[in-house]
């Protein structure tokens, strides 16, 4: 008798394999970060000595994850190179990296961030001076190079963040009796935004809205757009005042201006201050798609999070861009826009590996299909990238009406904002400054004491970072 | 009366630690039929009305995950691996035992160590050589799984052989058995129920164990086991799905649930004597 | 005998021999080496003597912050547990009827896996803790609490078989004899049942000892540390500076040397309380 129930059980475990077997293929057609498994299948072969090589990218942003593995089957379809796309998951890229670079099956394209980046990966990165997309860049001095002279890294895209609005329910609140401002446009400086939002917050039952500002994600992985973004407005001031590009260590002169914005955006939240521990990026992008609040701080690669949530009733008309006023120089402070978006050649992959992966990205930014999938806007299923070559023509530029806002606000005459956070010591630095923040939004930390840990975590880190 | 009082409260008492066992179970079952936006607001209500969305979330999360082909590579890696283990660590211990050297002795004593060292210690540098050794894929992980497993197997194994009587050994040797068909005819038979209990402990070990098929496997290839893929749902935040989430969870303890159902007996028993010896 | 089976050293040894060298021996060795070195990947490594290890001691890492953290929850972990278990054993011992459905279902949790588990429990307690506004990343205790429950939740079911066992194993005469002699329901349990399976308390001791020491999977699901660190375990906190932190591997693996010695530690007193033991009797 037991004996039977072991066999039975045995029986319907075999069986349950049969039916995962069965799942992979239906799996296959259909599901987005796990495509890859045909092209697992279709690689091995090069892994053998076939002189075709393979590509293998290494993707940094989980939002166009599937967009990714449709240009990996274009470009296979096309030209019968397999490529494989794998995605890291949310502030895990360095250590996913770290793992997969040392495999049998390294990634033979990878992202890094800027020059600390390069610092890290050093070993991995080819030198790309003699390629096409270094040759294309319009303009060379954005790429990353090292001390030999050597050309490390290449930017793909262009990008700006600030504060995104939703214009119809700024319309609705300037039609309000008592508005504080009549138009966007008076909403110049970091004073009138909070007059503005405040008095909205007090007529948010009026305006259909749950809070001003979307909830500021405060999970661990997910602060990126605090610990990160935000944090560049002061250390781009403090550079700024110091004539300098990077420093040992920080004063944090404008610690109080990044407060100010901080507590701007929980104070007027649709969240609890106690629950912003538990928010990640997607919510607070999908609170503000649904129109539960006005609007919410991120970069333009985040329209493609607005238009997906289902429900949406935000208009891509309505999608406006406005600068993190910051109470400095508000007068001519524009976007925040630049990259850290830079492509690296795994120098320790196979010779066949590394031409494959050449020939990838030329065709990406010099084919007309290439070039579609990463200009066209998200919705279109494009990448959404303002790709910074000479062989992208004005019209090619993207189409998202975050890009269009970004082009018009760079036309305006302020001046943009550097991304000065490529110079910020390390991941843990970032994820500690995230952590600190967090414990500010539970009370458990003062906002001297956040001041001082970013100030101490700084120098530490700078100064684990030193070449020893 | 007493006696009757006393009774009815031990029921009572079990029946309260009963509720509180199967309450998460139910929680995350409950929660796996509701809309993703409602599991956060209204975590405890019942999915009726429009919370009820259906099989939506177990639709959604096995598209986004592969579950069921994780679910089929957890199972070959746990089956293989157990299978190794208890064919080969059985002969090893049987070998060690018998054969009494310096280094025999030294070997078995290196086993016995083995399992006191941390996975933490290993872990960097195993990684590294197995993917030297062209072992990060599923057959490299079993032979990972057997030698991480070896410690404890051998062990418990040599713990039983040493009261296995020779006498009925030297018999099948007189009868002309080599070593090999003595061991598969006479000593194996003897050793059965320290295998079940060895294949019991080491398969919830591997088809639990998440940190080695995620070092080693990784997370880019179609290997990926059970736990790999829960940890990437909710690590991937790009698209964190919270129904999805409940969902996969449900369809991850279902085959264990099912499982223990169908061999309790043996598997309390397997742990007791896996306790006592190890 | 021992002659001819000692020539079937390859068929018997070898393939277990060598499985075991890449997963354990040769990594093992190389561990120890490189926590004298710096380096990034194995191949790079430079002989740095103990400058790793001054630097895993650093206030910085965290590392005795996370000891701390570790030894207050295994210490509650083993108190918590043990006595939950023993009491549940006590009833079920009673020959009662429907003993056997309540053991299976109070031993089942300890069936599955600790991620699974620890995003089970995370998606709960958030769901209690929401209803006051926090999160359990909100304050470190609420991740304590938080992994005790768990803890518990998971082990206390094991542990409780394994007292049913030792129990069964109190001959019925000694604790006849006992409430013959006038002895109390607490007498009995002090003076009878706990003398007797003291063996099994031993056992329950040290592996919810070591389990809780070298939890991993719970502690990365439930809070993954946060907030700042402050609910970070050992083990995590090793693995974060092996894969979090660039150019600090040497630092991470001189942690794991450190923590592999404090492991061992534990598992020698317990061989020696063990044969103390049994010296006695």
């Amino acid at each position: 008798m037991k004996r039977k129930i072991v066999s039975l059980a045995l029986a319907a475990a075999l069986s349950m394999t049969l039916l995962a077997g069965c799942g992979k293929a239906d799996g296959d057609k259909n599901a987005g970060t796990d495509t890859n498994d045909q092209n697992e299948d279709t690689t091995k072969p090069s892994e053998e000595g076939n002189a075709e090589g393979s590509v293998y990218y290494m993707n940094f942003k989980p939002e166009v994850d599937a967009i990714w593995q449709d240009i990996a089957k274009a470009y296979t379809t096309e030209t019968g190179v397999p490529v494989k796309v794998v995605t890291a998951a949310s502030g895990q890229y360095e250590a996913t990296l770290r793992t997969e670079i040392a495999g049998t099956n390294a990634p033979t394209l990878f992202q890094i961030n800027g020059p600390v980046g390069y610092e890290s990966w050093k070993d991995y990165c080819l030198d790309l001076s003699d390629t096409d997309i270094y040759e294309n860049l319009s303009d060379q001095s954005l790429a990353v190079t090292g001390e030999d002279g050597g050309v490390y890294g290449i930017p793909y895209t262009v990008e700006a963040y600030g504060i995104i609005y939703n214009n119809a329910i700024m319309d609705k609140y300037f039609a309000l009796d008592g508005a504080v401002v009549k138009s966007t446009d008076e909403i110049n400086s970091y004073d009138t935004l909070k007059a503005v939002v405040e008095d909205m917050t007090a007529k948010k039952a009026e305006l259909g809205i749950e809070g001003v500002f979307a909830s500021t994600s405060l999970l661990p992985g997910e602060d990126w757009r605090w610990q990160t973004h935000l944090a560049n407005l002061p250390i781009y001031y403090e550079y700024k005042d110091k004539g300098v590009g990077d420093l040992a260590e920080i004063e944090f002169t404008y610690a109080e201006n990044y407060k100010n914005v901080l507590d701007l955006y929980m104070d007027n939240s649709v969240s609890e201050k106690g629950l912003l521990g538990s928010v990640d990026v997607a919510t607070s992008m999908a609170e503000f798609a649904l129109g539960q609040c006005a609007m919410v701080q991120n970069g333009n690669w985040g329209w493609s999070q607005i238009s997906e949530v289902s429900g949406n009733t935000v208009k891509a008309e309505d999608v406006k861009f406005m600068p993190i006023y910051f109470g400095v120089d508000d007068e001519n402070q524009g976007l925040c826009i630049g990259t850290e978006n830079f492509w690296s050649i795994n120098s320790q992959a196979s010779e066949e590996n590394i031409k494959a992966t050449k020939d990838f990205l030329t065709w990406l930014t010099t084919s007309d299909e290439g070039k579609g999938f990463m200009s066209k806007s998200t919705d279109e299923g494009g990448l959404g990238n303002a790709a910074p070559f000479t062989t992208f023509t004005e019209e090619e530029r993207s189409s998202d009406p975050l890009a269009v806002e970004m082009y018009k606000w760079m036309e305006s005459g302020k001046t943009s904002v550097s991304w000065n956070f490529t110079s910020f010591p390390s991941q843990t630095f970032k994820d500690n400054f995230g952590n600190a923040l967090l414990e500010y939004a539970n009370g458990n930390m003062s906002w001297d004491e956040v001041e001082a840990y970013v100030i101490e975590q700084w120098a530490a880190e700078k100064a684990a970072a030193a070449p020893q | 009366m007493r006696n009757k009082l006393g009774k009815t409260l031990t029921y009572l008492v079990l029946i309260a630690v009963t509720v509180v066992v199967l309450f998460p179970l139910f929680f995350i079952l409950l929660n796996s039929f509701k809309g993703k936006f409602f599991i956060s607001k209204q975590p405890f209500d019942l999915p009726v009305g429009n919370l009820f969305v259906g099989l939506e979330n177990y639709t959604n999360g096995l598209l986004k995950t592969g579950l069921l082909q994780a679910a089929g590579w957890s199972f070959f890696i746990t089956v293989v691996s157990a299978g190794l283990l208890i064919l080969f660590t059985s002969m090893t211990a049987y070998y060690l035992t018998r054969v009494k050297t310096a280094w025999t002795n030294a070997l078995y004593f290196l086993f016995v160590f083995s399992m006191v060292v941390p996975f933490q210690m290993v872990m960097f540098t195993m990684v590294d050589l197995a993917g030297k050794l062209h072992l990060r894929n599923p057959l490299g992980m079993c032979i990972l799984y057997l030698g991480f497993g070896a410690g404890l197997c051998v062990f418990m194994f040599a713990g039983f052989v040493k009261s296995i009587p020779m006498e009925i050994e030297e018999a099948a040797m007189i009868d002309g058995c080599n070593p090999l068909q003595n061991f598969a005819r006479v000593v194996f038979p003897v050793l059965r129920p320290t295998a079940v209990t060895v294949a019991i402990l080491q398969v919830m070990w591997i088809w639990n164990d998440y940190l080695l098929p995620y070092l080693v496997i990784g997370v880019s290839t179609p290997y990926k086991t059970i736990p790999v893929v829960i940890q990437m749902l909710v690590g991937t935040n790009g698209n964190k799905d919270m129904g999805a989430l409940m969902a996969m969870l449900v369809l991850s303890i279902l085959p264990i649930i099912i499982f223990y159902m169908a061999c309790q007996k043996y598997i309390i028993e397997g742990v007791v004597a896996g306790a006592v010896k190890g | 005998m021992e002659k001819t089976l000692k020539k079937y050293f390859p068929v018997f040894v070898l393939p277990t021999l060598i499985a075991f060298s890449f997963s354990f021996l040769i990594p093992f060795i190389q561990g120890v080496y490189l926590s004298f070195c710096n380096f990034t990947t194995v191949g790079n490594a430079k002989w740095v003597g103990l400058s790793n290890y001054k630097l895993a001691f650093s206030a910085g890492e965290g590392f005795g912050r996370a000891f701390l953290f570790t030894a207050a929850f295994t210490l509650v972990a083993v108190v918590t547990i043990n006595v939950l278990a023993f009491l549940v054993a006590l009833l079920l011992t009673r020959k009662l009827r429907g003993t056997n459905f309540f053991r299976t279902v109070f031993f089942m949790p300890n069936l599955i896996g600790g991620i699974v588990l620890g995003y089970t429990w995370q998606q709960m307690i958030n769901a209690v803790l929401h209803q006051h506004g926090v999160t359990i990343v909100s304050d470190p205790t609420y991740g304590f609490i938080g992994l005790v429950l768990l803890m518990n939740w998971q082990m206390v079911g094991y542990m409780m078989i394994i007292y049913i066992a030792g129990l069964q194993n109190v001959p019925g005469e000694l604790i006849e004899a006992a409430q013959i002699d006038g002895a109390t329901a607490m007498q009995t349990l002090f003076r009878v049942k706990i003398p007797m399976v003291m063996p099994s308390i031993t056992i329950c001791i040290f592996l919810t000892l070591s389990n809780s020491f070298k939890l991993f999977d719970q502690n990365l699901a439930l809070t993954a540390g946060a907030p700042m660190k402050k609910t970070q375990m050992l083990a995590l906190n090793i693995y974060d500076t092996f894969y979090g932190k660039n150019g600090y591997q040497g630092v991470g693996q001189a942690k794991a040397v450190v923590f592999f010695v404090i492991v061992a530690a534990i598992v020698v007193a317990q061989l020696l309380v063990t044969r103390r033991k049994e010296v006695e009797q």
